[in-house]
């Protein structure tokens, strides 16, 4: 099997909390891998980890089978990881397309000098750009909004840009925190479906953060549960629902003991 | 009623205590004079006849004032009446009793001055119209009143008749229909009348100023000046965002690096002033590359604290002792180098002007073309949201240096032609007020926006000129402007606009797969 994404025994500390405590984690390519547990559990924190805003005290993160530990944020981004937020963090005064073209800016070689002389291959890399920006934000269902400015576009149009902008980054491992937050159930539905058409479609790797567990039962190859920091189960959605320490997780300890 | 009653006595209190205040840092005075000039009487002090014409006008705008409600609301004639009248009588009572007052003090011949300078006899004299102290206030309080009451009917009857509706009503309808013809729309964006509204542009900023005398070329150049290290501080604060309060720091590198190269004393190098041009423009941009080094890993408040204090530590640094040998310390250099063009001196007000046109026209080119680029985008993407941007894969240290660095040069270029220009450099010229003058131009005229800077630079280093007639309460007529500003249009005069980029289409959404395809790859 080949792993998009190993993490090996991860530890993050902050002071004397362990927020993310020997993750051991594996994501085969073309895999929908969920991350799920309670508030606090270390699901961002093991997301920021991945993506280089934290350097793990710890352990080992290799992506397509390099380590990834020491590089800087943007260095990882060039890789191809690519996330979402879960506050939407777009940048507010700039276009829809401007977002995405942002997003794409790893995939572009023009320098500085080439855009103060306007020289052809900036002409014509930037010219490709914007098609692929429309292309993007038409795959996503905002097409014709385009040339709105991101802040005063609606929430559901917002998440979309969001993903259009982690696209624009071509990348292998697409990591998602929370993308049905604040969603309606018809809403929530036609993310899922849109989340499975990204990994069948753009043959991305995706990890995903999610607390309807109704989405991360559809669509997830892997569930891992995390709590207080540690993986306390891992498997597919129907291995990990049975799971005892899973229930007392979410549910407390008599709803293991008290519900037979 | 009594919302109407309480609003009306409180517009009047705060149009009354300004009148006071004005009179008593002297300006009733000056602007009392101002106006017997405008009336074509040129006079030591001002006429009571032109207090009065001031005292009506103030009032006019209390009146208006006073009246004034969200538009939802609408106004009865009794809402109108009772407002502007009260806020008339509130402002007259407190004005009439300070004539009273100052004219019984005059009458007894107490010597006010010793307390407040505005205050002199013969001022007192044109507050008090030349009338005994009583009927003085009482004529000042009806004039008040009246003038309130009716500015306040006058301009309800404006808004009911809805003149200015009309007005405006009139104009968008004109605008809207002349910019939505396609035949209008087919030749304003043609290239032609591009360059051809560029060639009048350049003919008017080389041609016109030929009629004008040195004052006023002198005038258009320091704005000119300004414009070009506003354009620079435009890419460091407005495009990316970095909060940078020494950026005349860099301004001083290229005032001196000209200066000390081309001047005859302290080391004779007497090098002729084209080819340092570039040397200062580079050696700013360098410096501001390594200030950048060390002080851009901080962020916000952070940033400008300590770029702040970078730029006290460049000018005391030129000024100190220990680097007298290198820059002649707190003494400046003098007879800094001019240019000489064709074997001609090229060193008049108008050539000056001339360069730092061509100058500004550089920096608006090279700035235009690195903000519709990659580069711009990283900037704006750094300036929204510097975390983010790094996640997108933008080296953040590479593009704020770079930022820095051409901020940093504009400013050097800038600096060369003020030092060429005034024959002198010293250390004293390049204070933090320089910094916040090009910071407040910046925000003034729309951050991000080179329309903007322009218009910040004629707004704040030209208005100032024009004031000039009001001496010494410039400053406080110019602090006015800019609160007024901030609360009106906190965005700016002419604020960035974003551009258009997605291709109108016609096709069918576009088939995913093939579109993703290379992506996955």
């Amino acid at each position: 099997m080949n792993y998009t994404l190993e993490t090996r025994n991860v530890v993050k500390q902050f002071g004397g909390l362990t927020a993310v405590n020997d993750i051991d984690l594996q994501i085969p390519e073309r895999a929908i891998a969920s991350v799920i547990g309670p508030n606090g559990a270390g699901k961002t924190t093991y997301f920021n980890c991945v993506t280089g805003f934290y350097t793990p005290d710890a352990g080992e993160i290799v992506f397509q089978g390099k380590s990834i530990i020491g590089l800087t944020v943007d260095q990882i981004a060039t890789l191809g990881i690519a996330r979402t937020y879960q506050n939407i963090r777009l940048f507010p005064a700039m276009t829809a397309v401007e977002n995405v073209l942002v997003g794409h800016h790893p995939r572009l070689r023009s320098t500085w000098i080439d855009a103060l002389l306007r020289t052809p291959r900036m002409l014509i890399e930037e010219r490709e750009a914007v098609i692929k920006a429309s292309d993007l934000l038409d795959f996503v269902g905002l097409r014709g909004k385009g040339d709105s400015i991101a802040r005063n576009m609606s929430y559901g149009d917002q998440r979309r840009l969001e993903i259009a902008r982690a696209l624009a980054n071509e990348p292998k491992l697409l990591l998602l925190d929370e993308p049905t937050a604040g969603m309606n159930p018809n809403e929530t539905e036609n993310l899922t479906a849109f989340i499975k058409r990204l990994r069948d479609e753009l043959k991305l790797t995706i990890i995903l953060i999610e607390h309807h567990m109704r989405v991360v039962m559809t669509i997830s190859d892997q569930v891992t549960v995390l709590d207080y920091g540690e993986k306390i189960a891992e498997g597919t959605p129907q291995e990990v629902q049975k799971n005892p320490a899973v229930i007392e997780a979410y549910l407390g300890k008599s709803a293991v003991t008290g519900a037979n | 009623m009594a919302e109407n009653i309480q609003k009306g006595i409180i517009s009047g209190l705060i149009v009354g205590v300004v009148m006071l205040l004005l009179a008593l840092v002297g300006f009733v005075n000056t602007s009392a004079q101002i106006i017997s000039g405008l009336m074509g009487k040129t006079v030591e002090n001002g006429t009571p006849a032109s207090l009065l014409v001031f005292l009506a006008i103030v009032s006019f705008f209390g009146g208006m004032f006073a009246i004034r409600a969200p538009h939802h609301i609408a106004k009865s004639w009794a809402f109108v009446v009772v407002r502007s009248a009260l806020s008339g009588l509130a402002s007259g009572l407190i004005v009439g009793v300070f004539t009273w007052i100052i004219g019984t003090e005059l009458a007894s011949k107490v010597e006010m001055r010793a307390y407040l300078n505005a205050l002199s006899p013969d001022n007192v004299r044109v507050m008090t119209v030349d009338q005994p102290a009583l009927l003085a206030g009482l004529t000042i309080f009806g004039l008040l009143t009246a003038v309130s009451l009716a500015s306040g009917v006058l301009w309800h009857l404006v808004t009911l008749a809805g003149i200015g509706r009309l007005i405006t009503g009139v104009w968008t309808d004109t605008v809207s229909e002349v910019t939505s013809n396609p035949g209008v729309q087919r030749v304003a964006s043609s290239k032609t009348t591009r360059y051809l509204v560029y060639a009048a542009l350049i003919l008017t900023l080389f041609v016109l100023p030929r009629t004008f005398n040195n004052f006023i070329i002198h005038t258009l150049g320091t704005v000119g000046i300004y414009v070009l290290i506003g354009l620079g501080l435009n890419i460091v604060v407005g495009l990316a965002g970095l909060l940078d309060l020494g950026y005349v720091a860099f301004f001083a590198v290229g005032s001196f690096v000209m200066a000390l190269l081309t001047a005859p004393f302290p080391h004779n190098l007497l090098w002729s002033f084209w080819p340092v041009v570039p040397i200062c423009i580079g050696v700013a941009g360098a410096i501001g590359v390594l200030l950048g080094v060390p002080v851009l890993r901080l962020r916000g408040d952070y940033l400008a604290i300590v770029t702040l204090g970078f730029g006290e530590i460049i000018r005391i640094l030129i000024k100190s002792d220990d680097m007298a040998w290198l820059t002649n310390g707190p003494k400046g250099v003098t007879n800094v180098g001019q240019p000489i063009l064709f074997g001609q001196k090229f060193n008049s007000e108008l050539d000056f002007f001339y360069m730092i046109v061509l100058g500004a026209m550089a920096v608006i080119f090279v700035t235009n073309r690195l903000e519709h680029s990659r580069v711009g985008r990283s900037w704006i993407a750094i300036r929204e949201d510097e975390t983010v941007a790094r996640a997108m894969g933008i080296n953040t240290w590479f593009y704020k240096l770079l930022a820095f660095g051409i901020g940093a040069a504009f400013a050097g270029l800038g600096g060369a032609l003020v030092a060429s220009r005034s024959l002198f450099v010293g250390p004293e010229d390049y204070t933090l007020l320089v910094s916040i003058n090009v910071l407040a131009l910046v925000i003034v005229g729309g951050m991000g926006s080179i329309p903007g800077v322009i218009l910040g630079a004629f707004v704040l280093k030209g208005i100032p000129e024009l004031l000039r007639d009001l001496d010494q309460y410039r400053v406080l007529f110019f602090g006015i402007l800019l609160v007024v500003m901030m609360i009106l249009r906190p965005q700016g005069i002419w604020p960035a606009q974003r551009r258009r980029l997605e291709m109108a289409r016609d096709d069918e959404p576009v088939d995913l797969t093939q579109s993703a395809e290379g992506a996955a790859k």
